[in-house]
């Protein structure tokens, strides 16, 4: 059954799923900047001569 | 006793306050159990900074107990709504936005100390050319280690509805008539097709969650630490997955209306200029509701003139259409909803009187009905009647379109069903106004035998 207790209760079952939604979003946070680091060390690359006038 | 305090009957679910209405006017008070959130919401700068970015009405403390209350401790005067509104009137595009505001709010409070504690489309209304955030006793202090209290409600009344949306590329707005607290999680789930389940974002905050509310005793024992992060991370990801959503864009019958419509003759202008000449002779009109608007042209005629416009229409799209015209190019004065006439919105709610039916609500100085009478009386069998009688009840003045049998819309029309409209003719339809109405003017659209009433209600 579903209660609408909203003022007293978050919602049984919100508070647990909260929790483990969080979790798995942090994990693929975590991945995700891994992956946006890597791909930075790839673009910054080709940047760095324009930021140098040419000799 | 004319001085009463009227107690709103939509406002009974949160202890913090309520609306009330005394000698017409609508307040809202905040009790003293609430006193602390109030205060932070008020002095963390909150309000103010909400206010600024136009996310939130503004209000005017007033002074004393207006209701003799003993549990007042702040009266409020909020800025008044044109006309209210509700989620199922309105468009896909209009409710994706307020399901973004609700969650950027969510971040706006988070970052002044305070977090929002529900998530309902009946806390926001259309209010200066955008849907605004109405509660000012929805925010309360956060405390980091606790999840968002809203959580569920925003899946059940914001993200469900969309992604239904989404999934089946059908305009439901009428499913939340059906569920106005929020469709629940278990029907979401059921709803949804099987793939949705692979779109990370829509597994968790529907399936995983349907699945795991539906179990007993599992809240009050996971009493782990939530944090700012984790929460930021969920409202986050929320926001994500509402913005991606692709949202109905259906070929609607009535969408190339227009552009087939200025193409005949000079019809579209012919009547523009008599309703431009009607509405610079009428003093005070001040409201419009423009019934059967379709994408808008005749109400935005009437928005240069400074007037509040209601545009109604049965078709989802092109109040989509209207929506995003007036979010792009700033049009402050019409208000895009989506009613059938022939099934307008009702009472819902506890004792039927929490929301307002349409009827109720739609009230104005001046009524257009444009090209509309022949889809009620010849599209929908309704008697000229009880036409006249709706629209005596909105308000005095009334520009009306008749469209005579002979007219090839009507002929169209007339090819795909029987023909029992025999009584469809200008007599009878003045036969029937005349009743509620007296005729100003009558004005035929050059090069067309189409007709244009500018009536008055009779007193």
């Amino acid at each position: 059954m579903i209660h609408y207790l909203l003022y007293v209760d978050p919602g049984s079952g919100s508070y647990l799923v909260q929790l483990i939604v969080a979790g798995v979003l942090g994990v693929a946070m975590f991945f995700k900047n891994i992956k946006l680091y890597i791909k930075s060390l790839f673009h910054r690359s080709p940047k760095k001569p324009k930021d140098n006038p040419p000799a | 006793m004319s001085t009463a305090a009227f107690t709103h009957p939509s406002s009974y679910r949160d202890p913090s306050g309520f609306i009330f209405e005394k000698e017409g006017v609508l307040y809202r008070q905040v009790n003293k159990i609430f006193k602390e959130d109030f205060d932070s919401f008020i002095q963390s700068g909150l309000y103010e900074h909400l206010v600024e970015k136009g996310l939130l009405i503004s209000h005017q403390v007033v002074p004393g107990n207006l209701t003799g209350s003993p549990d007042h401790y702040l009266t409020l005067l909020p800025e008044k709504i044109a006309f209210i509104s509700y989620a199922y009137e309105w468009s896909s595009a209009m409710f994706r936005d307020a399901a973004l505001l609700t969650l950027q709010l969510v971040k706006e409070a988070v970052s002044f100390g305070l977090i929002l504690k529900d998530a309902t489309p009946y806390n926001i209304q259309w209010y200066k050319g955008k849907l605004t955030f109405i509660d000012s006793l929805s925010f309360e202090k956060y405390n980091e280690t606790e999840p968002w209290i809203a959580y569920r409600q925003f899946c059940e009344s914001f993200l469900g509805p969309l992604l239904l949306m989404h999934y089946s590329k059908m305009p439901l707005q009428q499913l939340q008539l059906a569920y106005p607290d929020g469709i629940p999680l278990a029907i979401i789930k059921s709803l949804l097709p099987k793939r949705s389940r692979f779109s990370l974002y829509t597994y968790l905050h529907i399936h995983l969650h349907a699945g795991i509310a539906a179990k007993k005793n599992n809240a009050a024992k996971n009493k782990a630490a939530f944090s700012k992060h984790k929460l930021l991370n969920l409202v986050n990801s929320l926001e994500s997955l509402v913005k991606q959503l692709k949202l109905p864009q259906l070929q609607s019958a009535w969408s190339e209306y227009y552009e087939e419509a200025a193409q005949r003759d000079d019809y579209l202008e012919g009547k523009r200029a008599v309703i431009n000449n009607w509405v610079n002779q009428l003093n005070d009109i001040k409201t419009v509701v423009d019934l059967g608007a379709n994408e808008g042209k005749f109400s935005e005629l009437l928005a240069a003139k400074n007037i509040d416009i209601t545009a109604v229409d049965a078709d989802p799209l092109c109040i989509d259409n209207l929506y995003r015209k007036i979010k792009s190019s700033g049009i402050k004065k019409i208000q895009p909803l989506i009613i059938d006439l022939a099934h307008p919105s009702p009472s819902i709610g506890v004792n039927n009187e929490e929301r307002d039916s349409f009827s109720k609500r739609c009230k104005a100085d001046l009524t257009l009905a444009l090209a509309l009478i022949h889809h009620l009386a010849i599209g929908k069998n309704i008697p000229f009647e009880k036409i006249a009688g709706f629209f005596s009840k909105i308000g005095p003045m009334l520009i009306i379109e008749f469209i005579p049998r002979q007219d090839n819309k009507i002929q169209m029309m007339l090819n795909s069903k029987k023909d029992i409209y025999a009584g469809y003719n200008e007599q009878n339809f003045l036969a029937a106004f005349e009743k509620n109405f007296t005729i100003i003017e009558r004005k035929e659209i050059n090069t067309t035998n189409r007709i244009l009433f500018l009536m008055k209600k009779k007193l």
